[in-house]
Protein backbone atom coordinates (compact mmCIF):
# COMPACT_ATOMS: atom_id res chain seq x y z
CA UNK A 1 0.00 0.00 0.00
CA UNK A 2 2.99 2.17 0.82
CA UNK A 3 4.55 1.50 -2.21
CA UNK A 4 1.62 2.91 -4.08
CA UNK A 5 1.41 6.13 -2.08
CA UNK A 6 5.06 6.71 -3.02
CA UNK A 7 4.73 6.06 -6.69
CA UNK A 8 1.50 8.45 -6.74
CA UNK A 9 3.21 11.12 -4.55
CA UNK A 10 6.62 11.08 -7.13
CA UNK A 11 4.61 11.01 -10.02
CA UNK A 12 1.88 13.65 -9.10
CA UNK A 13 5.17 16.72 -8.35
CA UNK A 14 6.66 15.10 -11.47
CA UNK A 15 3.45 15.31 -13.71
CA UNK A 16 3.04 19.16 -12.07
CA UNK A 17 6.44 20.24 -13.15
CA UNK A 18 5.96 18.27 -16.58
CA UNK A 19 3.10 20.80 -17.08
CA UNK A 20 4.88 23.71 -16.15
CA UNK A 21 7.62 23.35 -18.22
CA UNK A 22 5.07 22.26 -21.38
CA UNK A 23 3.08 25.65 -20.90
CA UNK A 24 6.55 27.29 -21.99
CA UNK A 25 6.04 26.02 -25.19
CA UNK A 26 3.83 28.12 -26.43
CA UNK A 27 6.36 31.27 -25.38
CA UNK A 28 8.67 29.41 -27.65
CA UNK A 29 8.95 31.08 -30.81
CA UNK A 30 10.31 27.24 -32.24
CA UNK A 31 8.13 25.09 -34.14
CA UNK A 32 9.16 22.07 -32.43
CA UNK A 33 8.45 20.20 -29.58
CA UNK A 34 11.47 20.78 -27.98
CA UNK A 35 10.22 20.93 -24.18
CA UNK A 36 9.14 17.59 -24.35
CA UNK A 37 12.27 16.53 -25.73
CA UNK A 38 14.00 18.23 -23.02
CA UNK A 39 11.63 16.42 -20.61
CA UNK A 40 12.35 13.06 -21.68
CA UNK A 41 16.30 13.30 -22.19
CA UNK A 42 16.19 15.03 -18.81
CA UNK A 43 13.81 12.38 -17.02
CA UNK A 44 16.16 9.53 -18.75
CA UNK A 45 19.14 11.12 -17.10
CA UNK A 46 17.85 11.63 -13.57
CA UNK A 47 16.53 8.31 -13.31
CA UNK A 48 20.45 6.95 -14.70
CA UNK A 49 21.85 8.63 -11.42
CA UNK A 50 19.32 7.60 -9.28
CA UNK A 51 19.47 4.04 -10.39
CA UNK A 52 23.13 3.99 -9.57
CA UNK A 53 23.34 6.32 -6.44
CA UNK A 54 20.48 5.36 -4.77
CA UNK A 55 20.11 1.55 -3.46
CA UNK A 56 16.74 2.33 -0.96
CA UNK A 57 13.44 0.47 -2.69
CA UNK A 58 11.10 2.78 -1.24
CA UNK A 59 13.26 6.09 -1.89
CA UNK A 60 13.59 4.40 -6.19
CA UNK A 61 9.84 3.64 -6.28
CA UNK A 62 9.31 7.83 -5.08
CA UNK A 63 11.98 9.07 -7.37
CA UNK A 64 12.08 6.64 -9.67
CA UNK A 65 9.19 5.02 -10.85
CA UNK A 66 7.17 8.09 -9.83
CA UNK A 67 9.26 11.44 -9.81
CA UNK A 68 10.63 10.52 -13.24
CA UNK A 69 7.62 8.04 -14.71
CA UNK A 70 5.56 11.01 -13.89
CA UNK A 71 8.01 13.71 -15.23
CA UNK A 72 8.97 11.93 -18.68
CA UNK A 73 6.44 10.91 -20.85
CA UNK A 74 5.67 8.47 -23.96
CA UNK A 75 2.21 9.33 -24.69
CA UNK A 76 2.56 12.82 -25.53
CA UNK A 77 5.42 12.26 -27.19
CA UNK A 78 3.73 9.53 -30.06
CA UNK A 79 1.03 12.36 -29.77
CA UNK A 80 3.23 15.23 -31.11
CA UNK A 81 4.64 12.61 -33.41
CA UNK A 82 1.29 11.92 -34.80
CA UNK A 83 0.70 15.29 -35.25
CA UNK A 84 3.80 16.41 -37.25
CA UNK A 85 2.98 13.16 -39.36
CA UNK A 86 -0.77 14.33 -40.07
CA UNK A 87 0.42 17.84 -41.11
CA UNK A 88 3.13 16.53 -43.29
CA UNK A 89 5.68 17.98 -41.31
CA UNK A 90 7.75 14.38 -42.11
CA UNK A 91 11.35 16.12 -41.52
CA UNK A 92 10.66 17.82 -38.09
CA UNK A 93 8.52 14.43 -37.15
CA UNK A 94 11.45 11.87 -38.51
CA UNK A 95 14.49 14.64 -36.11
CA UNK A 96 12.07 14.57 -33.30
CA UNK A 97 11.77 10.78 -33.46
CA UNK A 98 16.01 9.78 -33.36
CA UNK A 99 16.73 12.66 -31.03
CA UNK A 100 14.25 11.33 -28.63
CA UNK A 101 15.13 7.86 -28.57
CA UNK A 102 19.20 8.56 -29.17
CA UNK A 103 19.44 10.79 -26.16
CA UNK A 104 17.05 9.85 -24.30
CA UNK A 105 18.68 5.61 -24.13
CA UNK A 106 22.07 7.91 -24.23
CA UNK A 107 21.51 10.15 -21.31
CA UNK A 108 20.38 7.09 -19.06
CA UNK A 109 23.66 5.73 -19.85
CA UNK A 110 25.42 8.70 -18.51
CA UNK A 111 23.08 8.99 -15.70
CA UNK A 112 24.40 5.61 -14.44
CA UNK A 113 28.08 6.37 -14.99
CA UNK A 114 28.89 9.51 -13.74
CA UNK B 1 -3.98 32.06 -7.73
CA UNK B 2 -6.84 29.86 -7.20
CA UNK B 3 -6.90 29.13 -10.42
CA UNK B 4 -3.62 27.84 -10.26
CA UNK B 5 -4.25 25.49 -7.33
CA UNK B 6 -7.07 24.02 -8.96
CA UNK B 7 -5.10 22.77 -11.94
CA UNK B 8 -2.85 21.64 -9.19
CA UNK B 9 -5.31 19.66 -7.81
CA UNK B 10 -6.66 18.35 -11.06
CA UNK B 11 -3.38 17.26 -12.39
CA UNK B 12 -2.12 15.45 -9.19
CA UNK B 13 -5.37 13.33 -8.70
CA UNK B 14 -4.96 12.49 -12.56
CA UNK B 15 -0.85 11.74 -12.50
CA UNK B 16 -1.44 9.44 -8.99
CA UNK B 17 -3.82 7.08 -10.37
CA UNK B 18 -1.74 7.32 -13.27
CA UNK B 19 1.28 6.13 -12.04
CA UNK B 20 -0.47 3.91 -10.26
CA UNK B 21 -1.92 2.42 -12.75
CA UNK B 22 1.54 1.76 -14.66
CA UNK B 23 3.08 0.63 -11.21
CA UNK B 24 0.42 -1.83 -10.74
CA UNK B 25 0.51 -3.49 -14.16
CA UNK B 26 4.03 -3.07 -13.49
CA UNK B 27 3.21 -6.08 -10.80
CA UNK B 28 0.53 -8.11 -13.28
CA UNK B 29 2.93 -8.88 -16.29
CA UNK B 30 6.12 -9.47 -14.12
CA UNK B 31 7.10 -12.52 -16.59
CA UNK B 32 10.30 -15.20 -15.22
CA UNK B 33 12.75 -13.70 -17.69
CA UNK B 34 12.40 -9.95 -17.22
CA UNK B 35 11.08 -8.66 -20.33
CA UNK B 36 9.20 -5.57 -19.35
CA UNK B 37 5.93 -6.58 -20.29
CA UNK B 38 4.40 -3.85 -18.13
CA UNK B 39 5.79 -0.84 -19.23
CA UNK B 40 5.11 -1.87 -22.59
CA UNK B 41 1.34 -2.09 -22.25
CA UNK B 42 1.42 1.21 -20.39
CA UNK B 43 3.06 2.78 -22.95
CA UNK B 44 1.39 1.09 -26.05
CA UNK B 45 -2.33 1.63 -23.99
CA UNK B 46 -1.80 4.89 -23.28
CA UNK B 47 -0.16 5.94 -26.72
CA UNK B 48 -3.50 4.51 -28.58
CA UNK B 49 -5.75 6.37 -25.93
CA UNK B 50 -4.38 9.91 -26.06
CA UNK B 51 -5.27 11.04 -29.25
CA UNK B 52 -8.92 9.58 -29.06
CA UNK B 53 -9.30 11.40 -25.91
CA UNK B 54 -7.87 14.73 -27.45
CA UNK B 55 -9.79 14.40 -31.15
CA UNK B 56 -12.99 12.48 -29.52
CA UNK B 57 -13.85 12.04 -26.15
CA UNK B 58 -13.06 15.53 -25.30
CA UNK B 59 -15.40 17.00 -27.88
CA UNK B 60 -17.82 13.72 -27.44
CA UNK B 61 -18.67 14.16 -23.59
CA UNK B 62 -18.48 18.09 -23.69
CA UNK B 63 -15.36 17.56 -20.90
CA UNK B 64 -13.99 21.01 -19.23
CA UNK B 65 -10.28 22.17 -20.00
CA UNK B 66 -9.33 20.43 -16.50
CA UNK B 67 -10.77 17.86 -16.83
CA UNK B 68 -8.93 17.19 -19.89
CA UNK B 69 -6.11 18.35 -18.43
CA UNK B 70 -6.34 15.48 -15.63
CA UNK B 71 -7.12 12.71 -17.69
CA UNK B 72 -4.00 13.63 -20.78
CA UNK B 73 -1.84 15.66 -19.03
CA UNK B 74 -1.57 13.71 -15.70
CA UNK B 75 -3.17 10.15 -15.86
CA UNK B 76 -1.83 9.16 -19.61
CA UNK B 77 1.00 11.60 -19.33
CA UNK B 78 2.23 9.72 -15.67
CA UNK B 79 0.62 6.26 -16.96
CA UNK B 80 2.86 6.58 -19.73
CA UNK B 81 6.76 6.96 -19.31
CA UNK B 82 9.66 7.35 -21.09
CA UNK B 83 12.21 7.00 -18.55
CA UNK B 84 11.41 3.83 -17.30
CA UNK B 85 11.53 2.80 -21.26
CA UNK B 86 15.45 3.77 -21.23
CA UNK B 87 15.94 1.83 -17.85
CA UNK B 88 14.09 -0.98 -19.33
CA UNK B 89 16.70 -1.03 -22.34
CA UNK B 90 19.70 -0.16 -20.65
CA UNK B 91 18.69 -3.45 -18.22
CA UNK B 92 18.30 -5.95 -21.50
CA UNK B 93 21.27 -4.25 -23.08
CA UNK B 94 23.50 -5.23 -20.03
CA UNK B 95 22.14 -8.08 -19.36
CA UNK B 96 23.07 -8.98 -23.17
CA UNK B 97 19.13 -10.04 -23.44
CA UNK B 98 19.22 -9.28 -27.38
CA UNK B 99 16.14 -10.58 -28.69
CA UNK B 100 14.14 -9.43 -25.68
CA UNK B 101 16.32 -6.18 -26.13
CA UNK B 102 15.15 -6.14 -29.90
CA UNK B 103 11.53 -7.51 -29.50
CA UNK B 104 10.93 -4.55 -26.88
CA UNK B 105 12.59 -1.64 -28.86
CA UNK B 106 10.90 -2.54 -32.10
CA UNK B 107 7.14 -2.70 -29.81
CA UNK B 108 8.07 0.56 -28.28
CA UNK B 109 9.27 2.21 -30.80
CA UNK B 110 6.98 1.09 -34.44
CA UNK B 111 4.21 0.33 -31.90
CA UNK B 112 3.97 3.39 -29.83
CA UNK B 113 3.77 5.34 -33.14
CA UNK B 114 1.12 2.90 -35.08
CA UNK B 115 -1.01 2.97 -32.45
CA UNK B 116 -1.05 6.93 -31.84
CA UNK B 117 -1.88 7.36 -35.82
CA UNK B 118 -4.32 4.69 -35.22
CA UNK B 119 -5.82 7.09 -32.43
CA UNK B 120 -6.35 9.27 -34.61
CA UNK B 121 -8.31 7.28 -36.92
CA UNK B 122 -10.27 5.67 -34.14
CA UNK B 123 -11.48 9.50 -33.20
CA UNK B 124 -12.07 10.13 -36.67
CA UNK B 125 -14.00 7.39 -37.51
CA UNK B 126 -16.35 7.61 -34.46
CA UNK B 127 -16.81 11.46 -35.11
CA UNK B 128 -18.01 10.68 -38.39
CA UNK B 129 -20.04 7.77 -37.28
CA UNK B 130 -21.97 10.18 -34.57
CA UNK B 131 -21.88 12.79 -37.32
CA UNK B 132 -23.66 9.93 -39.66
CA UNK B 133 -25.99 8.81 -36.99
CA UNK B 134 -27.03 12.37 -35.64
CA UNK B 135 -27.87 13.26 -39.60
CA UNK B 136 -30.01 9.93 -39.90
CA UNK B 137 -32.28 11.50 -36.47
CA UNK B 138 -33.03 14.20 -38.19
Amino acid sequence: MTNFLLVGLGASIGAFLRNEFTLQQSKLKIDFPIITLLINISGALLLGILTAQIHNGAILLLLGTGFCGGFTTYGTFNMELSQLWFQHRLGRCFIYFLLTYIFGILGFIVGIHI
Amino acid sequence: MKKRGEVFLFLFVGAFFGSDLRYLESLIFKTSHGFPLGTLVANLSGALILPFLIHYLQDRYKLSSKVVLSLSTGVLGSYTTFSTFTADTYRLLENEQWVALLLYLTLTIVGGFALALLGNYWAATQAFNDYVKRGKKE
